[in-house]
């Protein structure tokens, strides 16, 4: 037995060997390509060329710093939307709906694995002309109005659907954290409803109110298809140009700077928020 | 009643009324796929005239169709099997041995959660040109693990917080072997999380779009075929397959959730 | 006691969850500066009560008054109460200083002010000066339960209410936080409600107990009464082990059918027929002779725990053990297994109804 406790401090590192192999060969390494590719000239598909910054000068040159600015935007409003929205259901979730939550949660959950352009174009068929709502509308009501499709708008119903369950679920995570008794010792202590959401809930539930702002801010930066099925490209979000330097324009090079840009940014996010946080705590270790 | 419990009556009623309505709202979308699928004209307009499951025929008949579903249900089992194996000792490492590195090694494993799938497929289409690797439904595997293996991790990592690593201990002290040990008491207990780990992976891999589209090289999956399909312009057979894949989605969702409560009762 | 006015009076107090009724038509009347215990197995109601006492709940039927007045539907927040938790729900995110600072803080109380009531009640609880701006998180058991009390006093409420705080704290601790908390019941003059599953917890500090079950209050009286003079079998058994067994009045003597023996009994209650006899362990004692007690058995000595200063013996008459007790110098010697004699003097023993 003496043995098994100078066994047990090796099983760590050793259980984690498989996934660090694992994400070195398939996620540091293309990362590390592709912040190399970054530094390469123009246009070429090699890696052994002479490094420099001309990729980087292109992007603030030219329109593609734009593109990071509204998805920056849109990123943002998309996640203010949804912490407005999402609270109330997390409360329920977490202290109202009882039996119920578990159904409930199953239903928000399903959508994840439907991908995203199938469920986005369900909303085209919701809010194209003559379609479900607009032909409702007619049929029922008489009334004719210009579809709402391809507006910057849409860009953002769409956004906030798709990643609604990345800020509800580690939102009622938070909220259930927050024992019921330290919530009613602060009301029995004279607080009114409004402050023991703001003393007590707020402050108590924060971990997972960041962990969801962080994951559907950081998700929706990089997001794609909203902006091409919904917005009919009148916004191009910067993931777009990306993928148009490496498919379309065959910039491999400048693609990558872009990327790297990307990467930047939310890593910045992600490292500020995820340093404040023991994931061990959220994720319920006993 | 008095009036404290009124108020709070009032306050269940309306976070009711809010959750239903986004239910509602997070379903409008596949009901309006099944609508569009359930007529037989070629062109969709709403109140439907003429309802029929023509499009819902024709789309099963096509040979197209079926090897689009035998790649993507080849696709997910792979990635479930690879991903539940790696994932179970990676959980293990995650939430049950207390290790020197643990805290910085579970912030690396969600990194590939955190990051965005469309770039994440491109850095890998560049990553598999460089070291000159084909393209085809089996770099897609590899695309497909590089994100879910981090979520079936985090996955089974939450069945694995709440196993009493006593356990293991006592079944040792009784006189079992390392593999017994796996054998009769980690994997058993652990099963439920495995088990969800599982469902997670594959319906993960099945709706996958972003990582596909770049790393399938000539094979194509559902999701692909779909998304190119809806830019070519309005086909029925978008909405029938669309509706399949979301009540596919469900049902083996549900189904699964389903055998882990019916276990769960059997035991208790 | 009496001489003191009624500060909290329930009157047919009754809750009720769906089809399952917790609190059964409760009338209690609880006097000024009192500390009131109500004791309880769990499941017994009691945290409910307090919660509707505390303002947490709302009485299904019956009324609630405090000083007089009506307050069933006075929320937590205006109650003049306050409540310690089970858990004491301190706030974990604050200080010490900032968690006693809490109700203050609430009512826009000057900082400074706050400050020098949240000191002078640390000194009170004998919580030291730097604890100030210790994280509670960091504070042992004893300290968080000082902790909370000072919060709950910094409210300055009439009443406060007591949810178990008590349970999770071993032994030892737990004998020192009674005593302390009896004291700072005298300190304060202030009326406190307490509940616990322990009675022994109960004796130690009340002034009068409650004992409930099942959602009623079945006796109430102070820690004398309710020890000596149990009114059913329930009650007596909760007070710990004790020696109980089914008899039957019968022209004068008690008749136990089961072992086939006749006692003398206590002072026997009005219209008792049929019911339970109560002996303590230590009115139970295993004899030298026959005529050392009024009612004697013969049982066989089956085992025997050192319990400091007393030695119990469990012995075995027909199918039903008996515990009794000895001094540590009586103790017995080489006896296990053999045939002794256990008994009571009649005054000893208690009868009660079911």
């Amino acid at each position: 037995m003496a043995d098994l406790g100078r066994q047990r401090a090796r099983q760590g590192p050793l259980n984690a060997v498989p996934v660090a192999i694992f994400l070195l060969i398939g996620f540091a390494a293309p990362l590390l390509g592709v912040i190399i590719f970054s530094f390469m000239p123009e246009r070429t598909f090699s890696l052994w060329q002479a490094p420099g910054l001309g990729n980087y000068a292109t992007i603030f040159t030219g329109t593609s710093y734009l593109s990071l600015l509204w998805s920056l935007g849109l990123a943002a409003v998309t996640v203010c939307l949804l912490a407005v929205i999402c609270y109330p259901i997390a409360y329920g979730l977490a202290r109202v709906f009882g039996r119920w939550s578990t159904l409930l949660t199953l239903l928000f959950t399903i959508p994840l694995f439907v991908s995203e352009n199938v469920r986005l174009y369900g909303w085209i068929l919701f809010f194209i002309k003559n379609g479900v709502m607009l032909g409702t509308l007619k049929s029922l009501f008489g009334i004719e109005m210009e579809s709402w499709l391809f507006t910057e708008g849409m860009i953002v119903l769409g956004m906030v659907y798709v990643y609604l369950p990345f800020m509800l679920f580690p939102m009622t995570l938070g909220v259930s954290m927050v024992p019921q008794e330290t919530r009613d010792a602060a009301f029995d202590l004279g607080a009114s409803k409004w402050q023991v959401f703001r003393e007590v809930d707020l402050p108590l539930a924060m971990p997972g109110i960041m962990i969801g702002f962080l994951l559907s801010f950081v998700l929706a930066v990089g997001a794609l298809v909203e902006a091409k099925v919904l917005g009919g490209q009148r916004v191009i979000p910067i993931v777009h140009d990306i993928e148009l330097a490496f498919t379309y324009a065959q910039n491999w090079p400048l693609g990558s700077a872009m990327a790297v840009l990307l990467m930047v940014v939310v890593a910045t996010f992600v490292l500020l928020v995820l340093r404040r946080f023991d994931l061990d705590t959220i994720l319920g270790r006993r | 009643m008095s009036p404290a419990e009124r108020a709070q009556r009032w306050r269940s009623a309306l976070l009711w009324a809010w959750a239903l309505a986004v239910v509602v709202f997070m379903y409008l979308p596949a009901l309006s796929l099944l609508l569009a699928s359930s007529t037989s004209s070629r062109y969709f307009i709403f109140p439907i005239t003429k309802w029929g499951f023509d499009w819902w025929q024709k789309t099963f008949n096509s040979i197209e169709i079926h090897i689009l579903f035998k790649t993507s249900v080849s696709i997910a089992l792979i990635v479930t099997v690879i991903a539940v194996t790696i994932a179970f000792f990676g959980a293990l490492a995650f939430a049950r041995y207390e290790w020197k590195g643990r805290s910085i090694y579970q912030k690396i494993v969600l990194l590939p959660i955190f990051f965005p799938q469309s770039v994440l497929g491109l850095a890998l289409l560049l990553w598999f040109n460089t070291i000159g690797l084909e393209l085809s439904w089996k770099s897609a595997v590899f695309a497909h693990l590089v994100w879910i293996v981090p979520v079936v991790t985090l996955v089974i990592s939450i069945q694995v917080y709440s196993f009493d690593p006593a356990l293991e201990e006592a079944a040792y002290d009784l006189g079992a072997s390392r593999w017994q040990v796996l054998k009769e008491v980690t994997l058993p207990v652990l099963f439920p999380g495995l088990f969800s780990g599982a469902l997670f992976a594959f319906l993960l891999s099945w709706g996958n779009f972003p990582l596909s589209l770049f790393t399938t090289g000539a094979d194509t999956t559902v999701p692909e075929y779909l998304y190119s399909k809806m830019v070519a312009g309005y086909t029925p057979g978008v909405p029938v397959l669309g509706t399949v894949s979301t009540m596919i989605a469900a049902v083996l969702f549900l189904g699964g959730y389903g055998i882990i409560v019916l276990r769960r009762r059997a035991r208790s | 006691m009496t001489t003191r006015s009624p500060v909290l009076e329930l009157r047919g107090i009754t809750k009720t969850f769906g089809t399952f009724t917790a609190v059964h038509g409760i009338d209690l009347t609880i006097a000024e500066g009192e500390f009131f215990t109500i004791v309880g197995p769990s499941g017994s109601g009691k945290t409910t009560m307090l919660r509707m006492l505390a303002g947490l709940e709302s009485p299904s039927a019956g009324d609630i008054l405090l000083r007089g007045q009506r307050v069933n539907d006075l929320p937590a927040n205006k109650r003049p109460t306050c409540m310690v938790f089970q858990s004491l729900a301190l706030f974990p995110h604050r200080t010490v200083g900032q968690n006693i600072e809490f109700p203050l803080k609430i009512r826009d109380v000057p900082a400074a002010e706050r400050k020098a009531r949240a000191l002078q009640l640390m000194a009170q609880l004998r919580l030291p000066e730097s604890y100030y701006g210790k994280n509670v998180t960091k504070c042992s058991g004893g300290e968080r339960q000082r902790v909370a009390l000072a919060r709950a006093l910094a409210y300055n409420p009439d009443i406060l209410f007591f949810d178990e705080p008590l349970s999770a704290i071993d032994y030892k601790l737990r004998k020192t936080l009674e005593k302390e908390l009896k004291d700072i019941h005298r300190e304060t003059g202030k009326t406190f409600v307490y509940i616990t599953h322990s009675l022994e917890e109960a004796m130690v500090m009340s002034d009068r107990i409650g004992v409930m079950r099942l959602g009623h209050m079945v006796q109430v009286g102070t820690p004398n009464e309710i020890y000596t003079a149990p009114n059913s079998k329930f009650v007596s058994e909760f007070i710990g082990d004790v020696n109980i067994m089914p008899v039957r009045l019968n022209g004068g003597r008690l008749v136990s059918d089961e072992l086939g023996a006749e006692f003398l009994p206590p002072a026997v209650p009005t219209g008792f027929s049929n019911g339970h006899l109560v002996v303590r362990p230590e009115s139970l004692r295993v004899l030298d002779r026959r005529d050392e007690a009024e009612n004697v058995l013969t049982g066989t000595l089956y085992n025997e725990y050192a319990l400091g200063s007393r030695i119990q013996y469990q012995v075995r008459v027909g199918e039903r053990v008996f515990i009794a007790e000895r001094l540590r110098q009586q103790a017995l010697t080489g006896r296990l297994d053999t045939e002794v004699l256990v008994g009571w003097n009649a005054r000893d023993s208690i009868l009660v109804s079911d």
